[in-house]
């Protein structure tokens, strides 16, 4: 039985102390720019080489040591690419806790961009400086708005840290935060709020959303907000009265990653580790196509975690090539002295473009094409059917006139076409599968029928097929 | 008699090889999806780290046969480092009850007391926690979310705290879901499409050699002592007749080209096995060519054909009807029809609305809008939903039609 590896032991005590590489100045003029990324990229190249030997693939530790390096549960001591963003909200946190008045913020940005985990770092420096500066130490609440069945749950949840003032048990949450906000109390701790995932507590009305931000308002409040969701506009899309009000968070934008920040990351997770991994092209080609696509770092960590996987299975594949050539070689004798070069040839290798290309590929590619392309031969000929219908300005149309097009179809090649049954169920087979859509009908003939499968992507699947040609 | 006993056997052991899916998905090929899957989840095993994927493909092409063949060799291989989680769309599509689901088998399976009573806070935060103690275990939990495009409706609750619960370090699981909808991660919302890993594993339907190959697979009977030699290599070299046949390959051709998933080709299989003669103990083309035909079945034909002589009058009146340009028509302008057409051996007009109320409760017409519920019968509006060439193939089979009423089907056609 192959040993489960000791998931505890490996993270919290890493064998080598973590290497942080020379950090670029984010801050330069669009003039020194290209001269800046070109001796990056010099010292980057000559860096590994010198410094770092390449890693063996096959040694089972290092490969664990790597997957470890790239996965997503794996966080890094330090939040490389963010530390702007991380410093606005740091200053505003500390202007609450030493003026002892509340205050709202709120982080927007896409998913991936690093924003649950600056707030992580937020907190952990925030009590750190409190502290150090001999403050009192705010308390913290870290709620997640999707475990809520309720809206109102939070008011629960921001309500018992102060178990204390929870005696009137006639009054809602909401009104016992509300009434003891406003008169004076004598606990002078600060109440640090991170809310993440808020547009979980948009309702119809908007009251959650907006009785939440008002508690900041209150003049013995003592609570800091800091709300995290992914739509830039929440704030005046759903909360227009707080800023006739004055009360208006500010808005602390995450933009996606780019290129060089998603480069960084990878690099900052990698130098810890005593070998290198992956060819400076490869892991330039990963950040380019992630920052095009998404500029989601979730995305490039797995894509880069599939490349290694695409060489454990190349170097699967020469092993069972190597066998069969060291068959050959016991049967003559010629080849004996290439073995241990094309063994030595093969160890040491690290992750190459072409790897992380085929990563790319599997991630991005939609497997429709694929998939028309395996269909059963009468199915292929109603997708083809229904994209001659729906050529020009026709949106839709029902099973029938579809059935008579296919019918048509048939016949201009001579074979027999299937009955209105059958074709009815490849119909349903084809809307189960997402390539069509069905309406709803009592009967079968009268559903409506639209397409939902680009007509490029039919024409490039069945243009392979030579009794396609006519059709198309 | 011992000669009944092993014709019988034979029978029962190619249905009971039908009916197993070890025996058809079985396949160590390294480009297999079951190689593919059983690498992937024992990676996440051996390695503790967490993992997401989707098994898209067709319905009937094994999705969900190849999965629990790879998960019963793992739960060989690692017997106390698996818990196997089995959720369906269909039954827990609210996010309450799937949670429930998931607190009730995960206290099966450690034994520990499952509360009916438990809120959903209660059951989500078990959950949570019942991960973190498993990761600290080493204990991998497998999460099988079957109908994976039914979960993705809503707010999609369950779906966001299975993956961000996976992005902590003490967890260890892996997210498995299975669907027919290609677009399956496009119906995430953006921060649950974020988390997951966007693996996917495409399931197609074989190719005809395949087809062909899983034909020979299945047929054949094994040469051991369980049948007698010589029916033994007899009914393998009439099997492989049978699939070399042209006429047979032409017919398997015609019911793949419809459906060519491996569950469509396995009812075929079914139905030519159980009508296998027991006289002679051997397969024939017969057998399959009316298992064929058996199949490929018309319900219209076949209500046409046990109709009464005036509803297929009636019938033939409103295809007349629809000739002339007439899409819509209701009972009185068919019996003008009836009245104009057949000048004798006419029937009366109450006895022609019974026929014509039959007919629309057999469905082969009915009627055009659900408005006008209080109208009569007569008055409205209805319209014929079998063909032109339906009805002339029915009225052809059916064997109480008078040949004045073909000859006047013809002559409109």
């Amino acid at each position: 039985m192959p040993v489960i590896a000791a998931k505890r032991t490996l993270r919290s005590h890493p064998s080598s102390p973590p290497r942080k590489s020379p950090r670029r100045c984010t801050a330069a003029t669009p003039n020194s720019t290209p001269t800046m990324n070109r001796f990056g990229a010099d010292e980057n190249r000559a860096d590994p080489e010198a410094v770092k030997p390449k890693w063996n693939p096959k040694d089972g530790e290092q490969l664990k040591r790597v997957k470890l390096a790239l996965h997503l549960s794996t966080a890094p001591s330090s939040v490389v690419c963010r530390e702007e963003e991380q410093n606005v909200v740091l200053e505003f946190c500390k202007g609450c806790v030493e003026h002892q008045k509340a205050g709202s913020l709120y982080i927007c940005g896409c998913p991936g961009t690093g924003k649950s985990l600056s707030m992580e770092k937020v907190k952990d420096k925030l009590l750190n400086w409190a502290k150090e500066a001999g403050l009192p130490q705010p308390d913290v609440l870290s709620v997640n708005c999707t475990t809520f069945t309720n809206t109102s749950d939070i008011f629960t949840k921001i309500l018992g840290l102060n178990q204390t003032q929870g005696k009137k048990v006639s009054a809602t949450p909401l009104q016992q935060l509300q009434n003891m906000y406003s008169q004076k109390s004598s606990n002078k701790n600060m109440t640090l709020i991170v809310a993440d995932e808020l547009d979980y507590l948009i309702t119809k009305d908007r009251g959650v959303l907006h009785d939440l931000f008002m508690l900041t308002t209150f003049p013995f409040s003592r609570c800091i907000l800091i709300g995290v969701a992914n739509a830039i506009d929440l704030a005046d899309r759903f909360l227009p009265r707080l800023t006739s009000l004055n009360c208006k968070p500010i808005v602390v934008n995450f933009r996606a990653y780019s290129k060089d920040q998603i480069l960084k990351i990878l690099e900052e997770r990698l130098n810890e580790l005593p070998y290198t991994v992956f060819q400076q092209q490869a892991m330039e080609l990963c950040a380019r196509k992630v920052a095009a696509a998404s500029g989601d770092m979730r995305n490039a960590l797995c894509i880069c975690g599939r490349a290694i996987e695409m060489l454990e299975a190349e170097i699967r594949e020469s092993a069972c090539n190597l066998n069969t050539s060291l068959e050959e070689i016991s049967s003559s004798r010629q080849n004996l002295a290439t073995a241990p070069d094309f063994m030595k040839k093969r160890e040491f290798e690290t992750v190459r473009t072409d790897h992380m290309a085929r990563a790319l590929s599997k991630t991005y590619r939609s497997p429709v094409v694929d998939t028309i392309q395996s269909l059963p031969h009468h199915q292929q000929i109603v997708l083809c059917s229904s994209m001659k219908h729906f050529r020009g300005a026709k949106k839709d149309t029902i099973l029938g006139e579809l059935y008579k097009s296919y019918v048509g179809v048939c016949k201009s090649c001579i074979i027999p076409p299937a009955g209105i049954l059958e074709f009815s169920n490849m119909c349903r087979v084809l809307n189960d599968q997402g390539l069509i859509k069905l309406g709803q009908s009592r009967e079968d003939k009268l559903r409506r029928v639209s397409p939902k499968v680009d007509e490029g992507d039919i024409t490039f699947a069945l243009q392979g097929v030579r009794f396609f040609h006519n059709c198309l | 008699m011992e000669q009944e006993n092993y014709k019988i056997k034979a029978v029962n052991l190619l249905r009971s090889r039908i009916c197993d899916p070890k025996f058809i998905f079985i396949n160590e090929s390294p480009e297999s999806n079951h190689s593919k899957l059983k690498f992937m989840i024992s990676s996440s095993v051996t390695e503790a780290c967490n993992n997401s994927i989707l098994l898209l493909g067709p319905r009937g092409s094994g999705k969900n046969a190849v999965l629990e063949l790879v998960i019963q060799d793992l739960l060989q291989e690692y017997p106390d480092s698996i818990s196997v989680m089995r959720l369906n769309g269909l039954l827990h599509s609210d996010d309450i009850s799937a949670f429930k689901e998931i607190a009730r088998q995960l206290c099966m399976e450690h034994q520990l007391l499952f509360s009916k009573a438990a809120s959903f806070d209660d059951n989500s935060q078990f959950m949570v926690a019942m991960l973190k103690e498993c990761g600290l275990a080493h204990k991998t939990i497998i999460f099988v979310l079957d109908e994976f495009d039914l979960f993705a409706q809503g707010k999609q609750r369950l779906l966001y705290s299975l993956l961000d619960a996976m992005q902590s370090i003490t967890s260890q699981a892996v997210v498995l879901g299975i669907s027919c909808r290609l677009d399956a991660d496009q119906l995430l919302e953006k921060r649950v499409r974020s988390r997951f890993s966007h693996r996917k594993l495409l399931f197609l339907p074989p190719s005809i050699e395949d087809s062909q190959k899983l034909l020979m697979h299945m047929l054949t009977l094994p040469i051991d002592p369980s049948f007698p030699q010589d029916y033994a290599v007899e009914f393998n070299r009439k099997v492989q007749n049978i699939i070399e046949d042209r006429g047979f390959l032409e017919t398997l051709n015609k019911y793949l080209n419809v459906d060519s998933s491996v569950k469509h080709l396995l009812r075929f299989l079914f139905c030519a096995v159980s009508r296998m003669e027991l006289q002679t103990g051997f397969l024939s083309r017969e057998n399959f060519e009316i298992a064929f035909s058996s199949i490929q079945r018309q319900p219209k034909l076949e209500c046409l054909r046990n109709c009464s002589i005036l509803e297929l009058q009636i019938l033939v009146c409103m295809k007349r009807l629809e000739v002339k340009e007439q899409n819509l028509c209701n009972f009185n302008s068919v019996m003008k029809e009836y009245k104009s057409t057949l000048t004798s051996e006419r029937y009366a007009r109450h006895v022609c609305l019974r026929a014509f109320e039959h007919l629309i409760h057999r469905e082969l017409i009915c009627f055009t809008d659900n408005r006008g519920q209080s109208l009569s019968v007569e008055f409205r509006p209805v319209k014929l939903l079998i063909s032109s060439a339906e009805l002339h193939q029915g009225l052809r089979a059916n064997n109480s039609c008078p040949p004045k009423l073909l000859n006047l089907m013809d002559r409109e056609g």
